[in-house]
Parts: structure tokens; C-alpha cells; sequence
């Protein structure tokens, strides 16, 4: 079969958004050419229930094509028999996706390889799918869920059998100050065989919580999905929602969006490369990065009046113009700069930290873009995805600075790609603060448009990061899809650790830095 | 290494002010820090050991309790320190809105921990739920499952309100 065959439906573009519809039969063959023929990444998948208009459910698929600021969106409509032609069998990326869609719409992956449950564990009601618009729950199928004791539909944890093999089972309560997660693992010896990750401890409802309360105080919500993207996540959700709206922002708002990214950006890497060394025992450095992290903190709850740099945005701009405060942060940073490169000399001089770092969890390039890892895992693996060049928003087409690719894939390689992200950080910072613009903070926004749809994106500290709103036949939220780059990230890490001894996981998992919360929504 | 070692043992500074903006809170902070180790050599034998539970939080919450034992809020000189399990704790002190897929562990690690416990929520999704509150997926708040001894609302709290508000907490116990 070739594109020839492919009937398309309707398309229709707006902005750099190309919506593509097809029939059902053909959205496996449309996502497979697209990301073939195109060298096209797949962002991110979900569907939305809008059987109040148009009386079927839709699934979406978001491309964004290589070397072009273009995302093509192919989508379809389902029928009454709620299935369609699973795609992770030819992109392998689609595999978490497809899982989520079924507990969440009920919506059947036909050929998946394994379509069991991954957002709601074992106690949730089967055929029960919350994101469904006429979904209820009644009290007592919450209490067995919160039990969490029978299972209505069973987990089966991969079973590795074999001489000298034992399992390890470990969380979802760990020993430090951490998020909640259960990993099993599989070891011979000391050596990792195999991992399995059991996540989603943390998931809230936000989509479904994000439909309820409306896009205005959505703003607020998309600050709390998780605490040290604060700033990515909201910049992304109004972004999504401006454009859905059609509003154009003022020179100034763009510009303290591009800031508030870069300052969480650098206390979130610095804070990270500090906490690398937790990992390796090394208590000199670790006191160091959160001492700098610290000053950061400060440094924000001082300009913003928050540590997390939330209230900041708004839908249209920004609430809080602190340009005004250059002075402030062009010193903090001279300090911060003496101090992290301090810092980094000691590292990079520490040979028993390095030994620690050098050929430990190595994730590679070609498992890193099957599974569509983005951000600072997938740089260091040597693959170039970094939405500020790829998708150039806010300022980013204004500002210099260099996306830094390392090649191993290794523990240390992470480090470094952070390190020379921090930098580029600091410099897109003091640029930003060099420049003039004029005084106008947000634009206005009177009303949203029905029916519309649009994505909004950014690049958090961990990687690309999405939001896909569509707005009903009133003006209010029909779909509110978020992704964070944990969700794309997660899957890579058992990759990564297999092969590796069991006290060197925490080390790897550092490395990464993913969030639970934003992974489990 | 051993350069940066010498360099931080010649250099004065070991932490820096809590506020650098207003000396005097700073100051009164300081003080009360001072206060609070005395309430806890009195109270619990010069320690209290705490156990941080997240059960849903968004993760800022987590990351205020680790940056209270950072070199600039450094509990541990006042005896306060984080432990890696409910063994050991005679606090819990629990953050987000309680997940309805954490319950279940919240609930055992409660039990795990040896009486008498105090239970602190952190964070306004602990207190209440917070934004959180109306979601199918959280049971809204730590008192919808667990005794709750002390509140500390904020999203989220600072280092230095966690540790106020455990200052006041104890010398109310000692009273």
C-alpha cells in the first residue's frame, strides 16, 4: 500500500498546526508514512471523547517533522466497536500512549503488544473509564479502590525465572525524600537483569479536573501538575490556550516567559548535577549544588515572589513584571557563576566521582529514539530534540545559543549535557535582560472561541513538553491533554539500568531526574 | 577536592541568613530556630526524627523538606532529621492531597510507624486537598484518612514556615 491509497477526509492548518483526518482504516498507515517518509518524532497521542457533537470518539496522533517547525496531527474517528489499528508496532513511541487511551476512553489498540492497564492499577473498576463524559463513579467503587486490595483487573508483573535470579521489590514509600513509585527488579547477583516500573501512584485526574474548572483557573492547576516545571508547565498550558483564542502577546511578556523558563531551567540543572553527587556519595558537591539551588530559590521568591515561580503567568501574558528587578538577577547570577564553576572543577577533578559516573546507565541512541526520549536524556544520547530550536516560540528565534549534543549516554554524559545547558542558561538569561521592550504585559482575552482546538508547548528542564486544548460548543474545555517529557522518558530508564548493579539504580534515576507527578497526572 | 575542602573550612561562612531581605525576621528566625532545640532536647531526648510521606503532591512540597537539610536551613544541627523509614520516625509528615492509589501505602507506613507518632500534613493539598480537592483521584486532604496533629498550609510552605510551624507545634506539646 502506498500514500495513494489514503483517502484524506479534511485538513486544514492554522499556525504551524496541520490537522489531517482520516478514516479509521487508515490512521495506522497515515501515522506510519508520516513518520517514515518524513523522519517525523512522535510528540505525543490522546483522544478525546466528543460524541456530544460529533457523536464518536477521536483519537489524535502529533507529529512534529524533522528540520521544520510543522506539526501534522492526524486523527479519525472511531465507531461504535471503540477500536482502532494499534501503531506501536511500527512506532514503538505510541506504546505507552495507546495504554493510557484504553484505561482512560476505553478505546481498544488492536495489536498492541501489551495493552494492559498503566494509569489505573488494579483496584479501579473494570470498564469504568474516567475521561468518558458520561463516566460516574459511585462511592463504593471508590472505597474498594482506595483500598486498593481487590483486583478487578489483575497486574502482571513480568516474571523472570532462572538459576541465581531474585526479585527485588522496592516502593511505592522509599527511603529518601522522593516521589512515589514501586520498581521490581530482576537481578543476578548484584547485576540488574531486568526492571519494571510500576508508576502512576501519584495520578490525580488532572486531565479530567482541567475540563471542570474552566481555562482560567486551569492556569493555576498547570502550576501544580509538577513543582520544579512550574513555570514550563503554565507557559505551555496558556500558550495552548492563547492560540486557541488567537491572541497575540506583547513583546514583553514573551520575553519574561523566555526568562522565568531560563531561571527554572538553571536552578532545576544545577540543583540536579548537585544531586548526582548524592548519588555517588559525594557529600562536598552535593551541599554545594543545593547551597547554589538555594540562592536561585531566593533569587526567584524575590523577583516573583514565589520559589517555584508560580502566579506569574496569566492567559494572555505575564502578571508580574519583574525586568524591572535585572539589577537583582544580573548579581545573583555573578555569584552563581563563580560558584558553579567552582563546582564543576571540583567534579570534573574528582576521579572517584567520575569512575561512578563514566559507562554507568547507558541509554542508547537508537533505543532513545525509538522510544521518543526527549530533553536532556535524549542530548546526551546524541540525539538533537530541544523544542527551543526544533519549534522556535516566545524568543528563543531572538536569542543565541547552542543545543549540546554529547554522544555516550552514559551517567556522565547527562551530567555534561546539564552542565553546558546551565551555561547556555546563564547566557540566554543576561541577554534577555540586555534588551528593551515596551511595557505592555498581557493581551486580552475576552472570550474563547467554540469549538477550536491548539496545541501549546515548551521546553521544560527535563525535555519537550505539550498541551492540547480544545474548547466546546460554549467556550469551555472539552479536552485538555497534557504530556510531560517523564511520560516519553520513563519507559527508556529500565533500558538504561539493565546490566547495571543494583546500588548504582538510585545514581541512574538521578540522572534522569524524571517526575512522577507529571508522568502520572 | 581537598582545595575546596580547605576553601570552605578557611572561609567564614557556613550558612547564610534565611532572609536576606529583612535582617531583623532573619534574626527573630534565627532566635526561634534556637528555641526549637531547646523544645526538642527537653521533649524528645535531643531528636526528633521525621518521615516524609508524598501522597500525590506535585513534588514542590518534597523539595522545601529537602532544602530544609541544605547548608543553608541545616536542621540537622537543631536535631531534626529526615529517616529513611517509618521505623524509625516518631513524625510523619505527609504531602498532597492523597491519591486514591496511595492510600493504601499511607495507610501502612502509619502503621509501621511506632507510637507515639505525630502526623503532620504539609503543603495546602495535604491540609485540604487544595486545588486538587475535586478530583475523582484524591480522597482530599491527610485528615480523610489519618489523625492529623498539625497543619502547615502553603503551596508550598517555605523552609523557614515548615520550620515555624513545627516550633510552635512542639512547645505546645511540652505545655
Amino acid at each position: 500500500m502506498n500514500t495513494q491509497e489514503i483517502r484524506i477526509l479534511s485538513s486544514q492548518t492554522r499556525l504551524n498546526e496541520e490537522y489531517i483526518e482520516v478514516a479509521k482504516d487508515d490512521f495506522r498507515l497515515t501515522c506510519v508514512n508520516i513518520f517514515r517518509k518524513h523522519n517525523a518524532l512522535l510528540r505525543l497521542m490522546f483522544a478525546a471523547d466528543e460524541r456530544a457533537e460529533t457523536g464518536c470518539f477521536r483519537i489524535y496522533a502529533v507529529f512534529s517533522v524533522k528540520d521544520e517547525d510543522r506539526f501534522v496531527i492526524v486523527n479519525s474517528a472511531l465507531g461504535t466497536d471503540c477500536s482502532y489499528q494499534s501503531i506501536t508496532p511500527d512506532i514503538p513511541a505510541a506504546h505507552w500512549y495507546e495504554r493510557e487511551i484504553k484505561d482512560m476512553f476505553g478505546l481498544m489498540p488492536i495489536g498492541h503488544p501489551s495493552p494492559g492497564r498503566l494509569v489505573l492499577h488494579e483496584s479501579f473498576p473494570a470498564g469504568s473509564h474516567p475521561l468518558r463524559k458520561d463516566w460516574s463513579i459511585s462511592d463504593s467503587e471508590l472505597k474498594v479502590w482506595s483500598e486498593g486490595v481487590v483486583e478487578n483487573e489483575p497486574y502482571n508483573f513480568m516474571k523472570v525465572e532462572g538459576e541465581g535470579i531474585f526479585e527485588i521489590p522496592v516502593g511505592p514509600v522509599h527511603a529518601g525524600i522522593i516521589e512515589p513509585g514501586h520498581f521490581r527488579f530482576s537481578a543476578i547477583g548484584e547485576t540488574i537483569f531486568f526492571l519494571e516500573a510500576k508508576l502512576f501512584y501519584t495520578h490525580k485526574g488532572t486531565e479530567k479536573l482541567f475540563e471542570k474548572i474552566g481555562f482560567e483557573k486551569g492556569v493555576q492547576l498547570s502550576e501544580r501538575v509538577s513543582g520544579t516545571s512550574s513555570f514550563a508547565h503554565s507557559a505551555a498550558y496558556c500558550m495552548a490556550v492563547e492560540r486557541l483564542c488567537g491572541a497575540e502577546l506583547p513583546e514583553r511578556a514573551l520575553a519574561i516567559r523566555t526568562l522565568a523558563l531560563e531561571m527554572e531551567r538553571l536552578y532545576n540543572h544545577i540543583g540536579d548535577i548537585g544531586n548526582m553527587c548524592a548519588g555517588t556519595g559525594l557529600a562536598v558537591g552535593y551541599a554545594k549544588g543545593a547551597l547554589l539551588k538555594e540562592e536561585l530559590m531566593q533569587l526567584n521568591a524575590r523577583v516573583t515572589g514565589s520559589r517555584y515561580l508560580r502566579g506569574v503567568n496569566t492567559l494572555g501574558g505575564v502578571k508580574c513584571d519583574f525586568l524591572q528587578k535585572a539589577e537583582d538577577i544580573n548579581s545573583t547570577l555573578d555569584h552563581i557563576t563563580i560558584g558553579y564553576k567552582q563546582m564543576m572543577d571540583m567534579l570534573q577533578q574528582s576521579v572517584s566521582h567520575l569512575e561512578r559516573l563514566e559507562t554507568t546507565g547507558v541509554l542508547s541512541k537508537d533505543i532513545a529514539k525509538s522510544l521518543g526520549v526527549t530533553g536532556i536524556a535524549a542530548r546526551a544520547s546524541g540525539l538533537n530534540d530541544d523544542m527551543r530550536a526544533d519549534h522556535p516560540h516566545l524568543l528563543y528565534h531572538a536569542l543565541h545559543f547552542e543545543s549540546n549534543l554529547m554522544a555516550k549516554g552514559d551517567v556522565y554524559a547527562r551530567m555534561m549535557a546539564r552542565a553546558a545547558d546551565a551555561e547556555c542558561s546563564i547566557s540566554m538569561i543576561r541577554e534577555i535582560l540586555s534588551m528593551r521592550f515596551d511595557s505592555r504585559l498581557a493581551a486580552d482575552i475576552h472570550k474563547v472561541p467554540a469549538m477550536q482546538q491548539a496545541l501549546g508547548y515548551a521546553e521544560s528542564p527535563r525535555g519537550s513538553l505539550f498541551y492540547w486544548v480544545r474548547s466546546d460548543s460554549e467556550g469551555r474545555p472539552l479536552r485538555v491533554k497534557l504530556r510531560s517529557p517523564s511520560f516519553c522518558n520513563w519507559p527508556a530508564m529500565p533500558f538504561a539500568v539493565h546490566g547495571n548493579i543494583v546500588p548504582d539504580f538510585p545514581l541512574c534515576n538521578k540522572s534522569f531526574n524524571l517526575s512522577y507527578s507529571g508522568c502520572d497526572m | 577536592m581537598l582545595k575546596q575542602i580547605i576553601r570552605n573550612l578557611l572561609s567564614g561562612k557556613k550558612t547564610i541568613s534565611i532572609s536576606q531581605e529583612d535582617i531583623a525576621s532573619a534574626r527573630a528566625a534565627l532566635a526561634g530556630l534556637e528555641e526549637l532545640k531547646t523544645e526538642i532536647d527537653s521533649i524528645y531526648s535531643r531528636s526528633i526524627r521525621i518521615r516524609q510521606v508524598d501522597a500525590g503532591s506535585c513534588n514542590a512540597c518534597e523539595w522545601e523538606c529537602t532544602a530544609l537539610t541544605n547548608p543553608v536551613y541545616d536542621v540537622q544541627r537543631f536535631g531534626i532529621d529526615f529517616v529513611a523509614s517509618p521505623r524509625h520516625a516518631d513524625m510523619l509528615l505527609v504531602t498532597g492531597p492523597v491519591s486514591r492509589q496511595m492510600e493504601l501505602a499511607l495507610r501502612k507506613t502509619y502503621d509501621a510507624t511506632p507510637d507515639p507518632k505525630f502526623v503532620v500534613a504539609c503543603g495546602d493539598c495535604a491540609v485540604n486537598g487544595g486545588i486538587y480537592n475535586s478530583s475523582y483521584a484524591v480522597a482530599g486532604g491527610v485528615s480523610k484518612i489519618l489523625p492529623v496533629d498539625l497543619v502547615i498550609p502553603g503551596c508550598p510552605p517555605s523552609p523557614q514556615q515548615i520550620i515555624t510551624a513545627l516550633l510552635a507545634f512542639l512547645k505546645q506539646q511540652h505545655r
